[in-house]
């Protein structure tokens, strides 16, 4: 006989039916007119400014973070002047890339899911279907595309206040030169790195908004049901970029594409 | 008109319509009363394919809803007008721009033409001022009376209510009902409410329906409705009587 399904099991079946289908209407909906060109241009700008203080006060932290421990373990193995070197290749290569979106996990996805969520909840997403317009088409697909555009950009600004944080902390704490600490990090920085970092960017924003957008989309219940949607959508999308940075080690290391 | 034959919709695990059988005659405003939960909201959605039953057959100027394709569901959606539960205007635009969304999205007409349908059914509603208002600054009866605004501007034939005037205080859900009653008797459209309001349903029905367990038990015109001894009249009655008890009980 078959144990019955406990609540929980059951929300996180419809959490994952849910996600799962958003992945085919994304692409149904994707090439068909009308092209929601006027929400794509304010999702970029809501992008932009919801995320950007968000991303450049991460990168500052990190910057900060990996540069002390850089220049801490430098001087303690007597390799001070590496210290800029490594701080940057952990920065730019691993740490603003998942770090950044685990961010914009927390502040855009999170954004999303309640956003689309109280809109099904109050009936907006079937008041446009009964209007004839395709809510994937005119909510979801602005947002995702916003997302794989603006997050590698949040990225750059990120890796900016990340290099400054790192050159500024190293020259107070361990007085380390700006140019030995450039100098220093220039050999150890190839062009891969960077390309490489920001396509896991872009896949990072692809699957945090279909996952954050197909939750709320598919929402049922009130406002507590609300509240662990959201949770559920936090939860989901930190797996999310965890096993794409994971995926992307194994590759890296099969075909060496950060080698120093 | 709208027919259902046989409607039978159920969730995992409860069966809301079992059997339901309908007509809604044209040019006049048929309420469907019963209690909360018993799938008035869920008739509706039936009926404007945004939920498919199992089973049975509704048609609307006899163009069959159940199992229509997406283009054909479209063309029937654009003879229906419905107003939301709490009028579901959307939060990000301001009461012009979500009246105007239904024209201007698929560029039904030029922008000035749109203003001036915008204004006119704004005019219409006695809402013209607040054109430029966001919807967090409007009163429940207000986004209503917009919601309105909105359904009608594509002129549509049917005009669906899903209680229009649930969790409004008295003075605004008689302004709701008046602005119902008025639409009827100016433009003739088709009207579809579903309720649980005994004083709307006196107001503004001209045949009324009695749903019971997932199935339209009676069906009358509005005078042998409210007439002595019907199951209408006994359903509002027991309504009443039970709420009064109620409230006696708490006291």
């Amino acid at each position: 006989m078959s144990r019955p399904e406990s609540e929980a099991a059951r929300e996180w079946r419809h959490a994952g039916a849910s996600t799962a289908s958003m992945y085919g209407n994304f692409f149904f909906w994707l090439f068909r007119e009308p092209f929601p060109t006027r929400q794509l241009g304010a999702q970029i700008v809501r992008v932009m400014l919801e995320g950007f203080g968000i991303l450049a006060v991460a990168g500052i932290v990190e910057g900060a973070m990996f540069a002390w421990l850089g220049g801490w373990y430098g001087t303690k193995f007597s390799v001070v002047n590496w210290a800029g070197a490594a701080s940057l290749y952990l920065l730019l290569s691993a740490a603003t890339t998942l770090f950044g979106a685990m961010m914009f996990a927390a502040k855009i996805g999170t954004a999303f899911t309640v956003e689309i969520g109280s809109m099904q909840m109050s009936g907006q997403l079937d008041a446009l279907r009964l209007m004839a317009v395709e809510p994937t088409q005119y909510i979801v697909i602005p947002r995702v595309l916003a997302s794989i555009l603006c997050l590698p950009i949040l990225k750059a600004i990120s890796d900016a206040c990340a290099i400054i944080a790192a050159i500024v902390l190293s020259k107070l704490w361990f007085d380390i030169s700006v140019p030995i600490f450039l100098q220093h990090a220039l050999l150890v920085l190839k062009h891969t790195i960077l390309t490489t970092s920001y396509i896991r960017c872009a896949l990072h924003a692809f699957f945090i908004s279909i996952n954050a957008c197909g939750l709320g989309f598919h929402f049922q219940g009130g406002a507590i049901e609300l509240g662990r949607t959201t949770t559920k959508s936090i939860v989901i999308n930190l797996i999310c970029v965890l096993v794409i940075d994971t995926v992307y080690g194994v590759m890296d290391s099969v075909f060496g594409w950060s080698t120093v | 008109m709208i027919c259902a034959r046989g409607v039978h919709f159920a969730f995992p695990g409860r069966t809301v319509l079992e059997a339901l059988s309908i007509d809604i005659e044209e040019s006049i405003t048929t309420v469907i009363v019963g209690r909360s939960g018993i799938g008035k909201s869920v008739l509706l959605k039936c009926i404007t394919g945004l939920l498919r039953p199992q089973s049975g057959s509704i048609t609307i100027d006899g163009d069959e809803v159940v199992g229509a394709s997406r283009q054909q569901i479209l063309a029937i959606r654009r003879r229906i007008g419905m107003l939301f539960q709490e009028g579901a205007l959307f939060d990000s635009m301001t009461v012009f721009e979500n009246v105007a969304f239904p024209l201007s999205y698929h560029k039904l007409a030029s922008g000035k033409e749109i203003e001036r349908r915008v204004l006119a059914y704004l005019d219409l509603v006695g809402l013209r001022e607040y054109a430029r208002a966001m919807p967090q600054e409007l009163s429940g009866g207000m986004k209503r009376k917009i919601a309105v605004a909105r359904a009608m501007i594509l002129e549509p034939r049917y005009l669906l209510y899903d209680e229009p005037t649930a969790g409004l205080d008295p003075a605004s859900a008689a302004v709701v009902e008046s602005m119902i009653r008025r639409l009827q008797r100016e433009r003739a459209i088709t009207s579809l409410v579903v309720t649980h309001d005994i004083d709307l349903t006196r107001y503004i029905a001209d045949r009324i329906a009695l749903m019971e367990e997932g199935r339209i038990s009676a069906h009358a015109g509005r005078e042998d409705a409210f007439a002595e001894p019907s199951a209408i009249y006994e359903h509002f009655i027991e309504n009443r009587e039970r709420i009064r008890a109620e409230n006696g009980s708490q006291g």
